[in-house]
């Protein structure tokens, strides 16, 4: 289990897939660990992609600090990693949490990055977002990481997939359980009191980026995506039929096919963002769709998009 | 050697041996927490943050009284020294960069509560095959549950204003307890057979 050092911690991080191939990064959310990423490393290598995958600072195996955890931290950490990966391409993914970073770290070292995914992300915190984030860490404090993934489960993910999980939601839930602690989910999450928003800086990142926003995202929902949408100028939003949050967890399959034809649209030179707004197929390998000409894609009923 | 007690007996209960080891430090460190907020706790309140001792000085009270209850004890003749070195352990050391000695106290009990009841997760040691009406098993996750909301209030205090000019010292005393402590849960376990899963410090 190899480890970067980051001052006197120590970052545990896997890199798979051949040397010579564009690099994938993924950047856990919140309560992840990198073994989550199991699928898209299978996934990605198959199509010739070198996957790094990393424990944040204060998660799963890595160091866990004992009482501040500075977000500027985890992005001095993602630039430590990509350090490692040499001159090639490299593609930033992250969800939530992670899709911040991968924004932050976007905004301060984009030259070296050849394309941007972030997912299930936010660039401010919104009266709603602030309030559940608030409720959440509340949540935590008083019940404990298992009452944290109590809420975020029916939250994040749909009925199909919870449904026959239901009665073994104790081990569906364990492992996240055991390798994360409560007083460093609380850092990390505090590390949000003194979050300034991004939105002001997402004008320079210059890299192709495609947004992806689950359907029925109810923690981040569509209009924190549209926000990177209409600030990014080589961007697109790329929504995600039936799905919610943590559709990297749900729809693993489709979310990696979407990342590597993505990075393989980039490097071919075919990567067109002009801002679109896009319907991910329900399948792996599928057409995306444009939405609906006209419509109003921040609506959750067909409603004609008012002129401007 | 696994990350986890066992192998659990016939009726899904943690092994004496195991339990005795582990039941013992924990007394010893919940019960050196309940010994110092005993101290710290005066007669009268003046102050509403003395509440909060109050309440750390029962909670803690109340677990060394639920292990000794709730633990299938056997002798260990290997726990005289093992104590020994887990006592002076708890005493308290002097944080570079505060002069003021009550003051000092304060923050390092803050401090050693922090580390005991943060670094250890004696719960996250129980398998999944574990009788989960075993009353040491159960009384393991109560302990872990109990340590993460009394942790709260010295995330509290040492997050607190009044400790913001003393922010990098405190922190560097606090790892540096949160080391010692692991370092004294990781030998408890490794002598009955258990590496710490998610530790990374050599």
């Amino acid at each position: 289990m190899p480890f970067l050092n980051h001052g006197s911690y120590r970052i545990r991080y896997e890199l798979d897939g051949p040397a010579g191939g564009p690099a994938y990064v993924l950047v856990n959310g919140l309560t992840q660990y990198s073994e989550l990423w199991g699928a898209y490393r299978d996934a990605l290598i198959a199509r010739r992609f070198r996957v790094a995958t990393f424990d944040l600072l204060g998660q799963g195996v890595s160091d866990k600090p004992a009482l501040f955890i500075n977000q500027d931290d985890h992005v001095a950490v993602l630039h430590r990693l990509i350090g490692e990966l040499g001159d090639g391409p490299i593609f930033l993914s992250g969800i939530s949490f992670g899709g911040l970073i991968a924004l932050r770290y976007a905004i301060e070292h984009g030259a070296r990055l050849s394309g941007l995914v972030p997912m299930s992300c936010f660039a401010e915190l919104s009266p709603q977002l602030l309030l559940i984030g608030n409720a959440l860490r509340t949540g935590l404090t008083l019940g404990g990481t298992s009452y944290l993934q109590d809420l975020l489960l029916p939250m994040n993910l749909s009925d199909q997939w919870l449904k026959p999980l239901l009665d073994k939601l104790d081990s569906v839930k364990r492992q996240g359980w055991l390798v994360n602690d409560v007083y460093a989910l609380q850092n990390l999450m505090e590390s949000f009191l003194d979050f300034k928003p991004l939105t002001p800086l997402l004008p320079s990142i210059a890299i192709p980026t495609m947004i992806l926003n689950g359907e029925f995202d109810f923690l981040t929902p569509r209009a924190l995506h549209e926000t990177l949408r209409v600030e990014i100028p080589d961007s697109a939003l790329v929504i995600i039929p039936r799905a919610y949050h943590a559709f990297t967890l749900e729809k693993a399959e489709l979310t990696a096919d979407l990342l590597a034809r993505f990075a393989e649209d980039v490097m071919a030179g075919r990567w067109q963002g002009n801002k679109q707004v896009l319907i991910a197929p329900e399948d792996p390998g599928g057409a995306l769709t444009p939405f609906p000409d006209g419509y109003d894609h921040l609506r959750a009923i067909p409603v004609q998009r008012m002129a401007t | 050697m696994s990350a986890f007690f066992g192998p659990v007996e016939v009726d899904g209960r943690v092994p004496p041996r195991q339990q005795t080891r582990v039941a013992a430090f924990l007394v010893s460190a919940h019960g050196a927490l309940a010994r110092q907020f005993g101290f710290a706790l005066p007669a009268t309140f003046d102050a509403a943050w003395q509440t909060e001792l109050n309440a750390q000085f029962y909670r803690e009270s109340e677990i060394v009284s639920l292990l000794t209850r709730a633990t299938a004890w056997i002798p260990d003749f290997a726990l005289a020294s093992m104590a020994a070195s887990w006592e002076m352990a708890w005493l308290p050391a002097p944080i570079d960069g505060i002069a003021d000695h009550g003051h000092g106290q304060a923050i390092h009990l803050a401090i050693l509560a922090h580390a005991v009841h943060a670094a250890i997760r004696p719960a996250a040691l129980l398998p999944m095959e574990a009788n989960a009406d075993d009353p040491f098993a159960f009384a393991l996750r109560r302990i872990e549950f109990e340590s993460s909301r009394l942790l709260q209030a010295q995330i509290l205090f040492l997050k607190g204003p009044d400790l913001v000019p003393f922010r990098d010292a405190v922190s560097a005393a606090l790892e540096q307890r949160h080391g010692e402590v692991r370092q004294l849960w990781r030998e408890v376990l490794g002598s009955i057979g258990i590496s710490v899963a998610n530790d990374t410090k050599p």
